[in-house]
């Protein structure tokens, strides 16, 4: 014969214990698969297949910006054209006010005819050339938070390796 | 005079709801915090820093990055004077400007063919290192647009003012 059931006994008691062992082992798998990466951009830059020398569809002369190295790599000069700007941090914010002078007004649409051409030497530490292009190409709106493009056509000159010592 | 319950064995009944409530936020934060997306970017690359440099807002459809970089110890000076290409053609360090990145390009650019994508349409996403001598980037650049690539972009990390 059946037991029978006693009155009131619709609770079902459920043991929490595995279900927090798995929760743990999932928060433990989060922890080692967190990757924590600093926020990257890039810039574009225009290289056709021909070279510095192909023909470009700009209909303006190009800017060029030059880059010259001292011998242990770190910026020697950097020119706009035949003006040099020096060799410190504030050349590059130089350059950039010197670019939105070129441009007149950001956004227009001469400016998106524009194109830097950067010279720089073989043995320039490639962080300079960086800040060059971000000086040539805007400026980030501290209120806005958003970049404000100057010129989005850059290309780079062919590269002239040292001359090799005799 | 209050009662006095009886007191039991000695056991205490802890309610684990809370706990799990808790661990299961924990959850939910690293889930949306996570991102399980297989990134090219190589930690070795020390890239240079820029105030304009954002995350792009449309995801570019092809995309090969090319990572040089040099192998630094735990206080960041190198330990190598040359630079390396990190994790390319089945190698992790290759000679930038050598014959294997060469075959390496090539091999790629015959797979994007075989996909039906011409390598002009492919961007060769380039985190150089910022002490890497431009020329060596330059040449890089060269190699590649020797096996057809014509669309480049320069990585930089964002600076924070």
């Amino acid at each position: 014969m059946a037991r029978k059931r006693p009155e009131g006994a619709g609770k079902v008691k459920m043991d929490m214990t595995p279900m927090i062992d798995i929760v743990f082992q999932l928060i433990t798998f989060f922890v080692f698969t967190l990757k924590v990466i600093e926020p990257e951009g890039d810039f574009n830059i225009n290289m056709p297949a021909g070279g510095a020398g192909a023909s470009t569809e700009t209909v303006m002369p190009d800017i060029k910006v030059k880059l010259r190295a001292n011998p242990d790599g770190t910026l020697g000069a950097l020119f706009l054209g035949q003006r040099n700007l020096g060799n410190s941090d504030d050349s590059f914010k130089q350059l950039n006010i010197e670019i939105l002078k070129l441009i007149g007004t950001p956004g227009n649409e001469l400016a998106k005819d524009m194109q830097v051409e950067i010279d720089a030497d073989y043995t320039l530490h490639f962080r300079y050339v960086i800040s060059a292009v971000g000086a040539c190409s805007g400026r980030l709106d501290k209120r806005s938070n958003k970049v404000v493009k100057y010129i989005e056509k850059i290309k780079f000159t062919p590269p002239k390796p040292p001359a090799a010592a005799s | 005079m209050a009662k006095r319950s009886k007191m039991s064995s000695g056991d205490v009944e802890l309610d684990m709801t809370p706990m799990i409530d808790i661990v299961f936020q924990l959850i939910t934060f690293f889930l949306l915090v996570n991102n399980f997306e297989q990134t090219e970017a190589d930690e070795r690359v020390k890239l240079p820093k820029d105030s304009l440099a954002k995350p792009p807002e449309v995801k570019v459809k092809h995309e090969m990055t090319l990572n040089v970089g040099y192998l630094r110890d735990m206080d960041g000076a190198r330990t190598n004077p040359s630079a390396f290409l990190f994790n390319f053609a089945d190698k992790d360090m290759l000679q930038p400007l050598s014959k294997d990145t060469e075959a390496g390009l090539a091999r790629e650019a015959r797979i994007y063919k075989q996909q039906g994508t011409e390598p002009k349409d492919v961007t060769i996403r380039i985190r150089s290192d910022g002490d890497v001598p431009t020329g060596e980037v330059q040449q890089l650049i060269k190699l590649c647009q020797d096996q057809g690539y014509e669309k480049f972009a320069i990585s930089a990390r964002q600076a924070v003012e």
